[in-house]
């Protein structure tokens, strides 16, 4: 059976000390200002203390990405482990899939002319390694899951804050965080 | 939580605090990315003209690099272990070490953005003099002229003044790799000169735990994961340890409990089980009220103190007769229930152990505290426990040769002739010399500005600063920079145009580790990590002990006989000569070389510190009652101390933030990309009462000094508080907590480490709204 991978968010271990994030570029070394990953603060109506909470996003490696099929150079393919890869010798830089893209994904890159985004390392997981910013990230709480086996029972496909698109599929998974007790001071 | 049912785009537009539609949310998702990196913005080939090429990358195959062994010398509790991969002679990335189960393949934000680091467009590529400090006006000048302008000052010194002493040294933790003391050992081949000893960072502390056990000698940090209840006290791992983290949720995992007590509500809050949002300053008198709480209800381990504890009995009847739990709770601004049920889940939780912070040490009664909060673990038999201890931080695997650090003084040198202390934390003794008539002559690391000022016969006439960006981190800024005006000469050592390197007259440019041969332990961990040299020396940049060596060459050709520091040395014989049988043993490996498979970890006879509970005190016993305190001028028991009387309307906190080490990794351009600018935390509250909007632009003031920034609103911090992180934003920001941070010292420190501390959270300002 072929695999489907995805990340596992689990914003119950997450810190959003920006690893991942930071990761990232420490392997692509993207331009300033380009950054495939970032770790999104909830807002406090969803967790009530400011930037305590957070999602890290990159590319959800859709069921139906439409990034790929909006894009008139076929820049996009999806492999067989659900890997959606942008092909940077095919892409015209017309920017239709940063329009396209539910989730704001690919980035236009002024340098290269092009877009870009999230590989899912797909060089690393083809080397049997982990993909920068799962390896990077101190708490377990960014996974690399096969959903094909993936069961974890407190994981949701749409959480508050992350758009409801059964349509498209996103592969990205989470897990919701957790609130202490709480006790201010009386004086 | 549950899953809303409203709509995906409504959602995450929420998720961003704002009510936008989806189209708007898409704008600002691309503001932070490709909209915002607006044609112009430097590519990535910085160094295409002279130097190797730094570009683009992907992950090029297993085979396709060589890989190093480095570390993070940055002064941090995790002091990770690195693998670097290097191609084509770049360093193209960094991972966590793999062999070490504390870093565990992993880094974090700042060690992930070394590639940045050494391939910086704004790193010092070759020695430079400034003409007019501050002024910006540098000229390029070679190692030569530059090792000219210097010795030439050196001498003429000790021509004028019969002595060195006008040369000082402040030296802290830029780099904690061995060899880099190779700083100090400069100084002392030159002769007897003026060192500013001491830390910053957490000497009130390293005393504290001296007092009570004889040594400050931590658990080791894994095997949080067996303890049952977890007090974190002031610390936030979260920012400043991110690997510790996955041990304190191990013990979740297992079924302790995790109480974080902080005056902010921090990242680490959040993920415990319950938070105590404390009074600044009030952990001694909670501590106090603990202990009361437990002698009343009987649930002190008697078994324990009798056998193990000295004083005892005094520190109860000091308690009974001074601490009632309502007292000690209205203190720390607490609910006396809650203190009470908590007390009492600490004492019956078999192991528990307290992770005493840094942070709650910068106070005016942070010793003092400290002694307090390790009282409490002790009198519940905690210390001494796999999964108990009150934890703070050791130097047990420190114990290297030492050898670029211990150099003798000239025949003939003349130097001080009072009494002087420890130099620091790190100062095994090896360096004295018992016979010597002379030493250095010692000033508080702290108070550069008013030692400086305050120098006499002779004054500072020459400052050479290393590892340190003191015009940033130290404290009272305009006070300092004034100072520094006294100085005839001022040499800095770095990788950026930072704060200090900006009031110097020379720089001379230094490695980054990936340049570098040393080797790194952890004052929290146990591991020893290799520091291989990955990628030759950029531009013209020396390590520390390069730069003695030359130094030491051009002297020596001068006048003979003036430097003893080894000349042509050479770098990684210099990292061998630092090892010795000792450390072999401690880690169970046979030469230095066996690190180049990976890290090792201490062979420790238990995870424990004080595990045959025979401590270093002269009674042997856990010292309740201290009389080295009492002579050094505290109580001998851990008594109520009151913290600093406030000198304006809010407190102000400037501890330590995520994306930053002090002063390093926010500068880079990497960096802003994930956090671009400071802010002022402050209460919806307060900043209501004064008109501030969230994002507007303040002021912030004391004082001191004052600084202009954007207000962000949170309840995150209390209504009478305000918080900053420090950091150093770049050359182009001003930023600098030290605006408005004053030198007023801690309790203590002096005893260990030469100085006391500096009480940095015992502060306060007022703040108002501004037009942006």
């Amino acid at each position: 059976m072929s695999k489907r991978y995805a990340f596992h968010v689990n914003m119950a271990l997450c810190i959003g000390c920006d690893t991942c994030a930071m990761a990232c570029k420490n392997q692509y070394h993207q331009e300033a200002g380009i950054v495939w990953r970032k770790v999104y603060p909830v807002s406090e109506a969803i967790y009530p203390h400011r930037d305590r909470a957070w999602m890290s996003l990159a590319c959800n490696h859709c069921d139906n990405p439409p990034c790929l099929e909006g894009c008139p150079a076929s820049a996009y393919t999806k492999r067989d482990d659900g890997v959606v890869v942008h092909h940077p010798d095919l892409c015209i830089g017309c920017q239709q899939c940063l329009h396209t893209c539910p989730f704001g994904v690919p980035q236009y890159n002024p340098h290269t002319k092009k877009a870009e985004k999230c590989s899912l390392c797909w060089e690393r997981l083809d080397a049997g390694l982990q993909p920068a910013c799962v390896q990077g990230c101190p708490t377990g709480a960014l996974t690399l899951v096969d959903l094909e086996t993936f069961d974890d029972p407190s994981a949701i496909q749409f959480p508050p804050g992350f758009p409801h698109l059964p349509e498209v599929g996103p592969s990205t998974r989470f897990t919701l965080p957790e609130q202490p007790k709480i006790v201010r001071r009386e004086s | 939580m549950h899953e809303s049912k409203s709509s995906g785009a409504q959602n995450i537009a929420l998720a961003l605090g704002n009510n936008l539609s989806r189209r708007s949310f898409l704008k600002i998702l691309m503001m932070t990315g490709a909209a915002a990196a607006l044609p112009g913005t430097g590519l990535l080939r910085s160094f295409s003209q002279e130097g190797p090429v730094f570009g683009r990358a992907t992950f090029a195959g297993p085979g396709a690099y060589q890989t190093f062994r480095n570390a993070c010398p940055r002064n941090c509790y995790d002091t990770c272990g690195m693998v670097s991969y290097v191609k084509d002679g770049v360093l193209e990335f960094v991972e966590g070490e793999p062999t070490s189960t504390y870093t565990n393949g992993g880094l974090c934000v700042k060690g992930y953005a070394y590639p940045r680091t050494v391939y910086s467009p704004d790193r010092i590529k070759y020695p430079m003099r400034q003409i007019g400090r501050g002024s910006g006006n540098w000229e390029r000048i070679s190692w030569e002229e530059a090792l000219d302008a210097i010795s030439g000052k050196i001498l003429e010194i000790k021509e004028k003044d019969g002595s060195l002493l006008g040369m000082a040294l402040t030296k802290y933790s830029g780099n904690f790799g061995i060899t880099h003391y190779g700083v100090e050992g400069m100084l002392s081949s030159l002769g007897y000169t003026t060192r500013f000893v001491g830390t910053p960072c957490w000497p009130a502390g390293i005393d504290a735990q001296n007092y009570d056990m004889g040594n400050m000698w931590c658990n080791d940090p894994e095997d949080m994961a067996q303890s049952k209840y977890i007090i974190v006290w002031g610390a936030n791992p979260a920012y400043c340890s991110v690997h510790s983290l996955k041990y304190i949720y191990e013990a979740k995992k297992r079924g302790a409990k995790v109480v974080v007590i902080d005056p902010v509500l921090t990242q680490t809050a959040v993920k415990g089980d319950e938070y105590w949002q404390i009074k600044p300053g009030a952990d001694g008198a909670l501590a106090l009220a603990m202990a009361r709480h437990l002698i009343d209800q009987g649930l002190v381990s008697r078994e324990w103190v009798a056998a193990n504890g000295l004083g005892y009995d005094e520190y109860e009847a000091y308690i009974k007769a001074n601490v009632t739990v309502e007292w000690g709770a209205e203190q720390a601004g607490l609910p006396v229930d809650v203190v009470k049920r908590v007390a009492e889940e600490f004492a019956a939780a078999d192991p528990a152990t307290i992770w005493i912070g840094y942070g709650m040490q910068r106070h005016v009664n942070g010793g003092v505290n400290v002694r307090a909060i390790d009282a409490l673990v002790a009198m519940t038999g905690n210390v001494g426990k796999p999964g108990g201890g009150a934890r703070y931080g050791h130097l047990f695997t420190w114990g290297f040769n030492y050898n670029a650090m211990v150099q003798a003084a000239p025949e003939g040198s003349v130097g001080y002739t009072g009494a002087t202390g420890p130099k620091g934390e790190f100062d095994t003794g090896q360096g004295a010399d018992a016979a010597a008539t002379y030493t250095d002559r010692t000033f508080n690391i702290n108070k550069i500005g008013q030692e400086i000022l305050d120098a006499q016969d002779p004054p500072v006439r020459l400052l050479w600063i290393a590892n340190k960006n003191v015009v940033s981190q130290d404290f009272d800024k305009n006070k300092i920079v004034k100072a520094f005006e006294k100085v005839e000469m001022i040499v800095a050592v770095d990788l950026f145009f930072n704060p200090t390197v900006e009031q110097a007259d020379i720089v001379l440019p230094t490695v980054t580790p990936f340049e570098d041969w040393t080797v790194n332990v952890s004052y929290w961990h146990y591991w020893l990590h290799l520091n291989e040299q990955a990628i030759k020396p950029l531009f013209e940049t020396k390590s520390d002990i390069e730069i003695a060596s030359a130094l030491s060459a051009v002297l020596n050709a001068k006048q003979p006989g003036s430097c003893t520091f080894p000349q042509n040395i050479d770098a990684k014989e210099m990292m061998i000569k630092e090892f010795n049988d000792g450390i072999y043993q401690l880690f169970g490996i046979t030469s230095w070389e066996d690190l180049r498979k990976g890290a090792a970890k201490a062979k420790l006879p238990s995870s424990a510190s004080w595990s045959d509970l025979k401590f270093a005190t002269p009674s042997g016993k856990y010292e309740f009652k201290s009389e080295i305190a009492q002579t050094n001028g505290h109580t001998a028991l851990p008594e109520y101390k009151a913290g600093r009387e406030a000198y304006a309307p809010l407190r102000l906190l400037t501890p330590h933030a995520k994306h930053g080490l002090h002063s390093q990794f926010q500068n880079l351009d990497w960096m802003h990309d994930l956090n671009p600018e400071p802010l002022v935390y402050v209460h919806p509250k307060t900043a209501g009462a004064k008109g501030i909007g969230d994002g507007d632009t303040v002021r912030v003031f004391n004082p001191t000094g004052e600084i202009r920034l954007k207000a962000q609103l949170t309840n995150n911090v209390p209504a009478d508080t305000l918080l900053m992180y420090e950091a150093w934003f770049g050359a182009k920001n001003g930023f600098n907590v030290n605006l408005l941070v004053d030198d007023v010292s801690s309790d203590m420190g002096a005893y260990k480490t030469g100085s006391p501390g500096v009480a940095i959270h015992d502060q306060f300002a007022d703040i108002e709204k501004v037009a942006a």
